[in-house]
């Protein structure tokens, strides 16, 4: 994998994801997103995470037919009496946005084996306060900790006799609503008890914190964010006509 | 035919190399004691988790009444098995002491009178009944530690694993809670406790499973 600084896969994400929203023409998307996995794959990042993107089929599936509904312009190609269920517009928008969705995964990508100090590090040679950067941190690493309690919450709820599964049933709609302040009030809880034990070890006693570790701009990082950027030109440029 | 029949079951967490609970081969019996222990990090509670279907074995069958696990709802499972968290407080989910301990009963079709029944008499039995309008996730790590066993009590169930049921509760309750558990223990309830309380393992009594690195070693090699 080519060592690159955090800064420059940042700017790819960003350059990615921008396009992602910018454009709606699912030709235009479908050629980003084969640019996107060129990148990754040239940078020796690994596309392993797209296997499972099949899974969605179904989904796929419904965000067309969804899309058909609503849109009611262009060909239909499937009617039950007034009612389009296929039609070309909806199978076009709901293309964009299958397609919208797997290019901002795929950039996702090239943060994934970014090491979490680096990120940090990025961030604030980027300006962003120490106070903002921290609590970015700390949400990165407590989100899975987090879902995993929350996890045992739901099973613990389960194993006490509600079928969370089958949610046809209306009660379980005032299980989730009874539950849902106690859980709100122990997240809570738990940044209450995070933010003292930050002040207790000093967190914000000096003003200007230091790092041992440093990040720095190498020669294949410049050269990769004037490529890419040359690129972006050069794409946005291309896509003009279609 | 065994309560809980675990068959050469491996676990490894996402992410780590080495497994958590490693070829476990162990049989329950019906109305069964058993105490599991082991040093931290050992595998308790993750073996725990897997005999409840929480975690599914990349390796090995965990057989709950003769059935595989997996095949059962949450649901269904927890009626067999009560089960208490390591954490506590990952199982408080109500607005007050009493609702939480009624909550499974009520959702179990129980008449109004008999859980107030039920839950007075647990809930008297730790001394939690002056409590019983407090917010639970307010009370101490001891009081939210009992609230979580008198809810999993209260139902019932066939058998108990409990994941440190003592860690943070006094004396005179630990003492409570060995009568209670010998009480229904007497009427058939399993009883299987995961601690490394040794005072209480030695009055708890029972068969005894030893976890070193995730694997079972022989009973005798202590606690
Ligand atoms: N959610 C998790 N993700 C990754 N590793 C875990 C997780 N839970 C436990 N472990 C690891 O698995 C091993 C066994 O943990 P656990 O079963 O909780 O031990 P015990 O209950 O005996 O203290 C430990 O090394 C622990 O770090
Ligand atoms: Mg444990």
């Amino acid at each position: 994998m080519l060592q690159l600084d955090v800064r420059t896969k940042l700017l790819l994400v960003v350059i990615f994801s921008v396009l992602a929203l910018v454009y709606q023409n699912p030709k235009v998307l479908a050629l980003l997103l084969v640019v996107n996995i060129l990148t990754l794959s040239i940078l020796g990042l690994p596309l392993a995470i797209f296997r499972g993107f099949y899974k969605f089929i179904g989904l796929y599936v419904l965000l067309i037919v969804i899309q058909s509904f609503f849109v009611k312009s262009g060909e239909p190609l499937l009617k039950l009496g007034e009612m389009y269920l296929l039609t070309t517009d909806g199978i076009w928008y709901g293309l964009a946005i299958i397609l919208r969705f797997l290019i901002l995964a795929a950039s996702g990508l090239f943060l994934m084996h970014c090491n979490p100090t680096e990120l940090t590090l990025a961030l604030v040679k980027l300006r962003l306060p120490y106070e903002i950067v921290l609590m970015v941190q700390i949400g990165i690493r407590f989100i899975p900790v987090f879902i995993n309690e929350l996890q045992n919450t739901f099973n613990a709820i389960q194993l006490r006799g509600v079928d969370l599964r089958r949610v046809y049933k209306r009660k379980v709609l005032r299980v989730y609503v009874s539950i849902f302040s106690p859980l709100l009030y122990s997240v809570w809880q738990k940044a209450e008890k995070l933010s003292i034990l930050l002040e207790l070890r000093g967190f914000r006693k000096v003003p200007v914190r230091t790092y041992y570790r440093d990040i720095a701009l190498s020669r294949t990082d410049y050269v990769i964010m004037a490529t890419a950027l040359l690129m972006t030109a050069i794409f946005v440029y291309a896509v003009k006509g279609l | 035919m065994a309560f809980i029949s675990i068959k050469q079951v491996s676990y490894t967490y996402n992410g780590r190399k080495k497994p958590a609970v490693k070829d476990v081969s162990l049989d329950i019996e019906r109305g069964e004691k058993v105490a599991i222990t082991g040093l931290n990090g050992s595998g308790k509670s993750t073996l725990a988790k897997l005999m409840l279907g929480l975690l599914k074995p990349q390796k090995g069958t965990v057989l709950l009444d003769g059935k595989p696990v997996q095949k059962y709802s949450l649901p269904e499972v927890g009626e067999k098995i009560g089960y208490l968290l390591q954490n506590p407080s990952q199982m408080l989910f109500n607005t007050t002491v009493y609702n939480e301990v009624a909550f499974g009963l009520k959702w179990r079709g129980k008449s109004r009178a008999e859980i107030h029944r039920i839950c007075k008499g647990y809930l008297e039995h730790f001394d939690l009944w002056q409590l019983r309008d407090a917010f639970p996730f307010n009370l101490s790590e001891g009081q939210k530690q009992l609230v979580a066993l008198t809810a999993i009590l209260a139902l019932q169930p066939a058998c108990l694993v409990l994941d440190e049921p003592t860690k943070s509760i006094d004396v005179s309750r630990k003492k409570k809670l060995i009568e209670i558990l010998e009480d229904i223990w007497r009427q058939g309830t399993g009883i299987i406790v995961i601690s490394h309380d040794v005072g209480f393992i030695t009055r708890f009594g029972g068969r005894r499973v030893h976890l070193v690195e995730g694997e079972v070693v022989d009973a005798a090699a202590g606690c």
